[in-house]
């Protein structure tokens, strides 16, 4: 059917036609515009200019007047008078004003009274990460990101302008060509490495990403709006002749962050003796930490783990070292084309991405495909299919905890005395403390498979009544997800009596949208322009999830279930949720002076009680551009000066399911029989959760827009909280959601761009983003009398009048110079009374969350002749980080020298009276964990995120060997990190619970390409 | 007129579509397909069958008596230790507990929750075996009983110098959602109450294994409870009861070591179901008093003066054994994956607190006691004290979390002695620490809640 469409359409062009020529030539200097689009107005017929500026074009004998277009030139229409038509182009500094998609509509950026930011695919493509938000990070004002972990294929969390939420999520929602989608995590352990669905998406097919912050511009979202929107536009097909791209990239990576350093053995087994001389030497008259280390030879009461060491030689083993894959490769090619003849545009590629983790035994791997088509079926119906297929593969690592059998963890938890190959050159996976991660990561399985289709079609309607449209819309987001995970018999998690362990999962998962619009624009005498829209839009999606998990595995590398003998669980469920909603919108333009939008959403959930199901949403927004005034129009200087305000409603419902009705869950059993519990407390009057969020700006371009930018002030203030609030545990619940409380969010945002340098030959530009934010805890749930429900944990807080979640545990006082005890502030709040007994000290606020007060992105571009670099940076600070595990790596007890492994900072430990240490002395002991101040650090950072040097061969040149245009390039992320606090030696790109762990660090990586069009 | 008709034709097609799309609220309501709303939920004897188990259930979690319950009254004590190999129990080893270890607060009313949902229901209203819904709502005054008397002994102030016990609620989202702490006798007269009602309630015909509470069983926890405070008549004659019942006996000598790999042995009164399928994996008991070979997490270790506790010829020493040089509990619970059943009470617990109860009211004491060391491969007794008694129980049931019940209700301070305990001290009775923290989210939630002194 499609064929035949477009065969049709090719016969249609096989009219009448004549020859003309022409030359195209820049007003600056007279020399040829190669590259310059030339084609017959109101047609699809046409082609661009070769290196000297020439071109030739077969047109219709009817056709009137040509159109010359090129980027940064003003176009220009010239009637067909002979079969000869030159051209004079001008720079156009001003005239190319940014389309900014919104979802379900676009305005020019004049004309947007919201605060959004749109970053185009161009610098989006091949970046080497395999999921694009990555790309994000320091590109725009007040978006903070942080990557779950370096694994390829992780989880980024994002937040926009804060944290607004206690208990909903806080992540934004993203829309993809118009379309509300699901996102996150599609790992089905929470063990092991997560997989994130934008992972999916190869960000080579991706037109634009759009990030809308405020209320106007989030308002037609409104219901999910409130923590931002991040709108996805896709590629499709442009008019012409097959624009064939072919990109290829090759490169290696490494962690950002070695992490901090671990004793050796000789260091662990001084501290050792150390620890037994500071305990029994008094007792048992040891002289000196020497004489401790006789004494544990003989008594062997402490094991003899060092004895055996040095009786071997005292081999020193980096485990660091050995779970490094070092260099890790990653290459990515892509293979697109673009065109269109009449009433036919397409685009479609085919994508391949493998990337290795920087750790053993993990990789990420992708296959994609895309296809968009335009048809025109008839002169008013047009229809559009965006398509995109994936597949992709994780091989994932335990890695989100301490466990045993974690490669990650094994740096900090394996004894550098432990050895990790036998004499003969196996892998001894016997003797080790832990068990190796050499052979779990040779043994073990973590494998994701996710599979995705995207399918959104519309079907447009011009009706003869002029400028009224219908648009009708069916998307599809299918995804099949695999889980399998498999422990090897002999060691690890399923030796000993389990005898190797399997588990799988497999979950199908739909989501539908149904869309339909109605879109009449309006334009009155006197230059009043009216956009009106009215969707209605149903979205549901369906959840279908199966697993089941057997141990005693017949044989060793038999790792599917078939070969367990001895079944343990199976499990299956169904859930599903829906949204449906109805929207208006009005945009009026006076002018192009004077724009108002008015935006209203009533949208229904099935997260909440029929009664209290539907929620109102709306936003007002208005912009003025004062530079079309007429007091504006002498002052030359100024291109563009836009004020801008909006107010609105958003909202969030992002709650687990079912909350609202108190329910029996059945997923238990007891005595070989199924039991069923009191699952949820329920609340009939659950509601959304909504923000009113205030926002005003200012946007500007100067000197032929050769500084442009913005201004803007928000303040966002979420109420009717969903809210887990905390009941009395006697009740047999540990919480009910509740809409209560309200927190507020508020800062500014700064968007600068300067070129200093702009010509045909060079140009040198920079750029600067920068957000801020406070937030506040406004109002909390109380209980029945009267007394603020707040919710503490042993490091950090919620209380009104502080950040949600703000850092709130003892204050570390030192070590004593004369015990080597580790001191506390009983209460630093009222008096400098300290303590050594970890109880007696009080939590008490430490300031700051982990929420970074301050955001910001800085970015450079020059080019010169073809030859180009791009340097782009991200700073946080203003926020802390707490550093998890410390209990073990940071302890001056058995667990750092006797089971496990300590860091190397430990060597600054106290010995003798009179030490000023930051550690105290060591002890035969094992302390509780005891988390206070000294492991709270400054989280600032700036990080080098990219820099990429690039060239562009000559036109001449490429044009001579047939192809369209050559770029080589090198690029390079995350290539230097600055950290303020000298103690915070992880990552400093922490995620929003803002405590380190032990996943894999983001990584740094240098990665050569070349992109070839046809 | 053929456009028109055309565009008449696209019209009803886009509204056709559009009132495919429009919708109710009702449309909006989501699949259950895993739950069944409480309300219309139980109807049925079938239905509340399912709630009961349920509450069986919640008593198996790792917080209560899947491990941390039990191991707190061993690690406490002269019968273990913690070693910290993986970081356990270290803090209440070493008595450095603070209100943000929950401990089994949540875990153990929550069994009161699901246990106060059985008993609130109207057996009457029901459709079923009314005999057997009554005997159900039996089986739920006995748990609710039995975990108050649990509750009660960890955070009750009677060892503390105080008199506040705990909150006894006994209605499932009730009126009083942050309810206050009643005090430790008002706790004791409710809990026998719920052992009596319970009693009374349950029907012998519906009896099935140890694994439910049974009729005897409530008669069983009540002789503990009597025991534990002091209440010797209350022990003695619910003691009585189970004895006579000759439901019972003592394992014999030679199934001593090999009845805890057993389920349903005849000398178990109320156990707690685990197996293949259902069971706490690495957050069982296994797994902390035991490394094997260094798969698991073994923090709790047998304190070496253990090894010397037993007799020549005592069955019972047959428990312990030997991981490199290490003391460890190899008998009790046997699985390592934590297949075994968990007992909450046997006979010969009853036995000792008959003994117990005998000796306090100047009863014969020597005949129960000598009954059990007949089958322990020891000799007989020929006289009864308070320290054999008491140091009897520490033989009999170590391991399985009574030492430490036995240690404070008899006023004794707590030795932390070996060379390898993290804590080398004396916890005197009376020691504010021999009340548990009220959990902190506890005194977040509910300002009605009283915590204990120091915390």
């Amino acid at each position: 059917m499609l064929l035949g469409i477009a065969l049709f359409g090719v016969l249609m062009v096989e009219a009448q036609v004549k020859s003309i020529t022409g030359t195209v030539t820049s007003a600056e200097d007279g020399t040829g515009i190669p590259g310059v689009s030339v084609s017959v107005k109101g047609t699809t017929i046409g082609t661009v200019t070769n290196i000297d500026g020439q071109y030739q074009l077969d047109v219709p004998n009817d056709a009137q007047t040509i159109v010359f277009s090129f980027v940064g030139m003003k176009t220009i229409e010239a009637p067909i008078s002979g079969s000869v038509v030159n051209a004079t182009m001008e720079a156009d500094y001003v005239g190319v004003e940014e389309v900014i998609v919104t979802g379900y509509t676009s305005h020019r950026k004049s004309e947007v009274t919201g605060s959004s930011v749109q970053v185009s695919g161009e610098s989006l493509a091949n970046m080497p990460v395999a999921s694009v938000d990555q790309a994000l990070q320091g590109k725009i004002a007040g978006v903070n990101i942080s990557s779950s972990s370096g694994t390829p294929g992780s989880v980024q969390n994002i937040r926009i302008r804060g944290r607004s939420s206690i208990t909903a999520g806080n992540e934004p929602l993203y829309v993809i060509d118009g379309v509300p989608m699901v996102n996150g995590n599609s790992s089905a352990t929470s063990s092991g490495s997560n997989l994130s669905m934008l992972a999916t998406l190869n960000s080579n097919d991706i037109e634009s990403i759009t990030v809308l912050k405020d209320a106007s511009a989030t308002a037609a979202y409104g219901a999910r709006g409130a923590n931002g929107v991040i709108v996805i536009t896709t590629k499709s097909g442009k008019s012409g002749k097959a624009d064939i791209n072919f990109s290829a990239t090759y490169g290696f990576s490494n962690d950002a962050i070695d992490g901090p350093g671990v004793l050796t053995g000789a260091e662990r087994e001084m501290l050792a003796y150390e620890a037994l001389y500071n305990t029994y030497g008094e007792d048992y008259g040891l002289a000196s930490p020497a004489e401790a280390g006789e004494w544990y030879a003989e008594t062997g009461y402490f094991g003899n783990d060092y004895v055996l060491w040095n009786e071997a030689g005292r081999p020193e083993t980096d485990w660091a070292d050995l779970i490094t894959n070092e260099n890790a490769p990653m290459q990515e090619y892509n293979l697109s084309a673009s065109g269109g003849t009449e009433g036919v545009s397409y685009y479609t590629s085919v994508g391949y991405m493998s990337q290795e983790a920087t750790v053993i035994g993990s990789e990420f791997e992708r296959f994609s495909g895309a296809l968009t088509l335009d048809v025109d079926l008839s002169p008013s119906l047009k229809f559009t299919t965006r398509n995109n297929a994936s597949h992709s593969y994780q091989d994932g690592l335990l890695e989100t905890s301490a466990y045993f059998s974690s490669p990650r963890a094994s740096k900090f938890f394996m004894p550098s005395i432990d050895q990790a190959y036998n004499e003969d050159g196996s892998i001894n996976y016997e003797t080790t403390t832990l068990p190796n991660p050499l052979w779990i990561a040779q043994e073990d399985i973590d494998d994701s498979k996710l599979t995705r289709i995207l399918s959104n079609n519309s079907l447009t309607w011009d009706t003869p009544v002029e400028n009224l449209s219908f648009t009708t819309r069916v998307n599809i987001d299918y995804r099949v997800y695999n889980y399998k995970r498999y422990r090897n018999p002999l060691r690890g998690d399923g030796d000993g009596a389990t005898n190797g362990y399997g588990w799988q999962a497999h979950r199908n998962s739909v989501n539908y949208v149904f869309q339909n619009m109605v879109n009449y624009s309006l334009s009155l005498d006197g230059g009043h322009n009216f956009d009106f829209s009215a969707i209605q839009e149903y979205q549901e999606n369906r959840r279908y999830y199966l697993d089941a998990d057997a141990d005693n595995f017949t044989d060793v590398g038999l790792t599917n279930l078939s070969s367990a003998g001895n079944p343990t669980s199976a499990f299956s469920e169904y859930t599903d949720w829906k949204v449906a909603s109805y929207l208006g919108m009005v945009h009026y333009s006076y002018d192009g002076r004077y724009v108002v939008d008015l935006t209203y959403r009533k949208e229904g959930s099935s997260r909440f009680a029929p009664d209290n199901r539907w929620g109102d949403f709306w936003a007002v927004g208005g912009a003025w551009n004062m530079q079309r005034e007429n007091f504006m129009s002498n002052v030359e200087v100024v291109d563009m000066l836009k004020l801008r305000a909006s107010y609105g409603l958003t909202g969030n419902a992002n709650i687990s399911l079912n909350q609202y009705q108190a329910l029996l869950s059945y997923d238990s059993d007891y005595a070989g029989e199924g039991a069923s519990y009191p699952g949820t407390f329920g609340n009939n009057d659950l509601s959304w959760e909504t923000s009113k969020t205030l926002d005003i700006g200012v946007d500007f371009g100067l000197f032929q827009n050769r500084i442009s930018g913005s201004i803007g002030y928000y303040n966002r203030e979420t109420q009717d909280m969903l809210l887990d609030v905390p009941l009395s545990l006697t009740t047999g619940f540990n919480e009910q959601t509740r809409n209560i409380g309200r927190m507020e969010n508020k800062g500014y945002e700064v968007e600068l761009n300067v070129d200093i340098i702009r010509s045909r030959d060079m140009n040198l530009s920079i750029g600067g983003n920068l957000g801020t934010n406070k937030n506040e805890v406004l109002e909390l749930a109380t209980d029945l009398n009267g007394e603020e429900i707040n919710i503490t944990s042993t490091i950090d807080r919620v209380e009104t009048g502080h950040p949600v979640y703000g850092w709130y545990m003892p204050t570390w006082a030192g070590v004593d110079p004369d015990t080597g005890d580790e001191l506390w502030y009983i209460n630093p709040e009222e008096s400098d009374e300290t303590s050594s007994n970890f109880n007696d000290a009080e939590q008490v606020w430490q300031g700051g969350s982990a929420i970074p007060k301050v955001t910001a992105g800085l970015n450079l571009h020059f080019d010169f002749k073809g030859a180009f670099i791009d340097v782009n940076g991200y700073y946080a600070g203003g926020h802390k980080v707490y550093e998890g595990w410390h209990r073990y790596t940071h302890g001056t007890d058995v667990f750092s020298v006797f089971y496990y492994q300590g860091v190397d900072l430990l060597l600054d430990r106290w010995q003798q009276p009179g030490d000023v240490t930051r550690y105290g002395k060591f002890e035969y002991t094992g302390r509780p964990w005891q988390r206070h101040s000294k492991f709270l650090y400054d989280g600032d950072y700036f990080r080098l995120k990219d820099v990429t040097v690039g060239y562009d061969f000559n036109p001449s040149l490429v044009d001579a060997i047939g192809l369209g245009g050559v770029r080589v390039f090198v690029r390079g992320t995350n290539l230097y990190t600055w950290v303020k606090d000298d103690y915070l030696k992880y990552d400093p790109e922490v995620g929003p619970s803002g405590e380190t762990g032990l996943a894999t660090p983001p990584v740094k990586s240098f990665i050569f390409g070349v992109n070839v069009k046809f | 007129m053929k456009t028109l008709n055309i565009l008449s034709k696209l019209t009803i097609v886009f509204l056709f579509i559009a009132s495919i799309n429009a919708c109710t609220t009702d449309d909006l309501d989501p699949s259950t397909e895993q739950n069944k709303p409480v309300e219309g939920g139980i109807e049925s004897d079938a239905n509340l069958y399912g709630i009961v188990k349920g509450a069986y259930s919640r008593m198996t979690a790792s917080g209560y008596y899947g491990r941390d319950y039990i191991i707190n009254n061993e690690v406490r004590t002269d019968n273990c230790f913690s070693n910290g190999n993986s970081g356990r129990f270290t803090t209440q080893a070493g008595f450095n507990y603070s209100e943000n270890t929950g401990f089994f607060w949540d875990e153990a009313y929550r069994v009161i929750a699901s246990a106060n949902i059985v008993i609130g229901v109207n057996p009457d209203e029901m459709t079923g075996d009314v005999d057997y819904i009554k005997h159900m709502q039996g089986q739920a005054y006995v748990l609710r009983g039995l975990v108050h008397f649990d509750l009660l002994k960890q955070y009750g102030q009677q060892n503390a110098g105080g008199s506040l016990g705990v909150p006894y609620v006994t209605e499932f989202k009730g009126e009083d959602l942050t309810p206050a702490r009643k005090s430790v006798d008002e706790c004791v007269t409710m809990i026998l109450a719920d052992l009596e009602m319970g009693y009374s309630m349950l029907n012998e015909d519906y009896d099935d294994s140890p694994e439910f509470i049974t009729k005897y069983a409530p008669k069983a926890i009540a002789s503990s409870v009597g025991v534990y405070f002091k209440k010797w008549d209350v022990a003695k004659s619910a003691a009585e009861v189970v004895i006579n019942s000759g439901m019972y006996s003592i394992i014999p000598a030679d199934q001593y070591v090999s009845s805890f790999g057993v389920d349903a042995s005849p000398n178990s009164i109320f156990e707690l179901a685990f197996s293949s399928t259902d069971n706490v994996g690495i957050n069982g008991l296994a797994y902390i008093y035991r490394t094997t070979g260094g798969g698991s997490y073994g923090d709790v270790q047998v304190l070496d003066e253990v090894a010397d506790l037993y007799d020549e010829g005592d069955v019972r020493e047959g428990i312990l054994g030997m991981e490199d040089d290490m003391l460890r509990n190899i008998g009790k619970y046997p699985d390592n994956q934590g297949y075994d059943n968990v007992g909450v009470i046997r006979y010969e617990e009853v036995l000792l607190n008959y003994a117990e109860a005998q000796l306090e009211t100047g009863g014969d004491a020597l005949t129960p006691l000598n009954q059990l060391a007949a089958e322990r491969g020891i000799d007989a007794y020929t006289e009864v004290t308070k320290d054999i008694l008491i140091d009897e129980r520490r033989k009999e049931l170590i391991f399985e979390g009574r030492r430490y019940d036995d240690l404070v209700r008899t006023g004794s301070d707590i030795e932390k002695i070996s060379l390898q305990q993290n804590f080398a001290a004396t916890i005197p009775y009376g020691d504010y620490r021999m009340a548990w923290p009220i959990p902190k989210a506890e005194m977040d939630a509910n300002s009605n809640m009283v915590q204990n002194d120091n915390y």
